[in-house]
């Protein structure tokens, strides 16, 4: 185990004393007979990045829906800020700070860039006092800003989303769950669908936002290289529970990949070794 | 790049229309009226050069039937941008003056049926609704059993006869019943003034509010809609709840109009014209896009087919063979835009 020198940028020391923002306990879900999820048990404090590594159908795109609210759990708790949360859709976890980026990206194709920026949440105008209607020119020059200070560059911001290139997209689904400065921002696989350098750019995204400490991360990731470059820890999940939660400080990607050998889901380790040869 | 089997020398034309392509191709993607309103022109005037009579005399029965037609597209469009449909709309149609009817036997004044009858409409399509989101029926069948619903209870309840329309100034005359005190002749028109507006209401809705936002979304994209926490299931019934409000209200205004309350008015070709001028208006099948102002020009263009030809000397079977033959043209071109806009996607 390794001391942080103190010329950390990430000031690891800060963050071991950072309070927790997020804490599950026993977190249940099946669906029929299939049990997706048994018994996981997390933390997260504020302002660290958490990589959920995983085999496929090891439950973690199950376990973040109901963090985001889609899904509810059978069995256990969520404690956020200290304080029980029992989240019965989206809209109530977005209201919380909860924010997701899908694997989907959750855009929608026959509504504008702006339009999908503000969905859930559109600016209202009121005529005459009480006829609402959305504010379309405020929400237009909003995302104009929002979305150069994040260095996305698009032709129109009235642009249709089916108008726009796979990079585009995964662009504005990173932009619109910033918009509301999160305290958790949720990744579902944000690299899975990007060439090399549309990858790098969410990568050094992300690590701007870790190194700034004011949002908390969750991200779900198959490469685990690229685990190392951006978080703070990882947990493993495997079989609908998580069976290892290590610091990327005190591992390395070598240890990893035997830890997760040793046993573990096959898919996982073939992936995780082809990951390192790369 | 096409594929050209036939060699070189077709490459320099094919990268032309190409080029031409996307640009037509972003137009009628955009503002797929445009494109609608032309072929309308294009009928209006083939009918007024075969015969002069076609926009002069025709006006008032042109207005009335594309009120007609009219009233059920805008709804039927916007239940199809949400993905969803409705057969049972003729039914309501002939049901829901009935429910007027028989409240004012009760010996409530007609305008107060009236609200109720309006508002049993929206409670039908409600029900549609539900039955729609809550048992996953597809709308498709849901709405069919509706239609049989409705029609043998309203049947049933008429024991099949007409009655006459209540009367009850100036409902009668807001309404459309012509005969008795036309404001300056505008009675006529009361079915095409009252389909502006809804059209006007409701383009405003679809395109400046968070219903209508919503609608689009939950028809382009339901699992994003969900993620994002919008509720699918209610804007559903909501667009379900608009339809059956429009269909009620045509049907009054038919009997306000007509002066009879006739419970095999509503017959099923009117939902299906309802359902055609929406497509012939650009919307969608596929759900996520269309527009209020298309459905009306399609309204339009069947109101022209239908009493346009019989003018230049078609038998009705033979209107129906250009109809039929203009829907499928409508229907084919809609897909190949559809292509189109999923082309431009990736």
């Amino acid at each position: 185990m390794s001391t942080p020198a103190p010329s950390d940028l990430l000031n690891r020391a800060a963050l071991r004393a950072a309070p927790v923002l997020l804490r599950t306990d026993g977190i249940r879900k099946s669906f029929g007979a299939v049990t997706a999820l048994s018994g996981v048990s997390i933390y997260l404090r504020k302002g660290e990045v958490l990589a959920l590594v995983g085999d496929n159908g090891a439950g973690k795109s199950t376990f973040i829906k109901i963090l985001c609210g889609f899904h509810r759990p059978d069995a256990g708790t969520i404690e956020w800020e200290g304080k029980p949360l029992h989240l019965r859709s989206p809209l109530e976890a977005r209201q919380h700070g909860i924010e997701t980026v899908y694997q989907d990206l959750a855009l929608v194709n026959d509504l504008t860039v702006y339009q999908n920026l503000f969905l859930g949440r559109e600016k209202i105008l009121r005529i005459a006092g009480f006829i609402p209607i959305t504010d379309t020119r405020s929400m237009r020059v909003q995302t104009r800003r929002h979305l150069n200070a994040l260095g996305i560059g698009l032709p129109s911001v009235s642009s249709l989303v089916r108008e726009l290139s796979g990079g585009q997209r995964q662009s504005i689904a990173v932009a619109r769950s910033l918009h509301a400065s999160p305290k958790l921002l949720i990744m579902d696989e944000p690299l899975a669908a990007l060439g090399v350098r549309e990858g790098a750019l969410v990568l050094d995204l992300i690590q701007n936002l870790r190194r700034r400490r004011e949002v908390s991360i969750i991200l779900i990731v198959h490469n685990y290289s690229q685990v190392f470059e951006v978080c703070d820890r990882i947990n493993f999940l495997h079989s609908g529970e998580i069976v290892l939660d290590t610091s990327t400080e005190d591992t390395d990607e070598m240890e990893l990949i035997r830890i997760v050998k040793s046993g573990l889901g096959r898919s996982a380790v073939r992936e995780a070794i082809a990951s390192t040869q790369i | 790049m096409a594929s050209n089997e036939s060699g070189v020398t077709t490459q320099v034309p094919t990268r032309s229309v190409a080029q031409v392509l996307p640009v037509a191709g972003r137009t009628l993607i955009r503002l797929p009226e445009i494109s609608i309103a032309m072929v309308a022109c294009i009928i209006a005037i083939g009918f007024q050069v075969l015969n002069a009579n076609f926009l002069t005399g025709l006006v008032p029965v042109l207005a009335a039937s594309t009120a007609l037609y009219g009233t059920m597209a805008i709804g039927e469009a916007m239940l199809m941008i949400t993905g969803e449909i409705d057969l049972s709309v003729a039914k309501i149609y002939s049901t829901t003056p009935f429910i007027a009817y028989y409240i004012t036997q009760a010996g409530a004044p007609f305008w107060l049926a009236i609200l109720l009858a309006l508002a049993s409409g929206a409670l039908i399509g409600m029900v549609n609704g539900l039955i729609t989101v809550l048992f996953g029926v597809p709308s498709l069948i849901a709405t069919l059993g509706m239609l049989f619903l409705l029609d043998g209870s309203t049947l049933t309840a008429s024991r099949s006869e007409p009655v006459l329309t209540p009367m009850e100034e100036p409902v009668n005359t807001w309404l459309g019943l012509g005969q008795l005190q036309p404001i300056g002749g505008l009675a006529e028109y009361a079915g095409i003034l009252w389909l502006g507006l809804f059209t006007l209401i409701l383009t405003i809705v679809l395109h400046r509010t968070r219903f209508g936002t919503y609608t689009i979304s939950v028809g382009s994209n339901l699992l994003a809609a969900r993620e994002i926490g919008i509720r699918a299931k209610r804007v559903k019934v909501a667009n379900f709840m608009i339809m059956g409000f429009l269909a009620s209200f045509n049907g009054i205004i038919e009997a306000v109009s007509s002066g009879s309350t006739d419970p095999s008015a509503g017959d099923n070709t009117l939902t299906l014209y309802g359902i055609a001028a929406a497509v012939i208006g650009g919307t969608s099948l596929f759900g996520g896009s269309g527009t209020l102002i298309g459905a009306v020009i399609g309204a339009f263009v069947i109101a022209a087919f239908l009493n346009g030809l019989p003018l230049v000397g078609a038998q009705a079977a033979e209107s129906s063979i250009f109809l039929g033959g203009a829907i499928i043209i409508a229907i084919i071109l809609n897909i190949l835009i559809n292509n189109l806009r999923n082309r431009r996607a990736r």
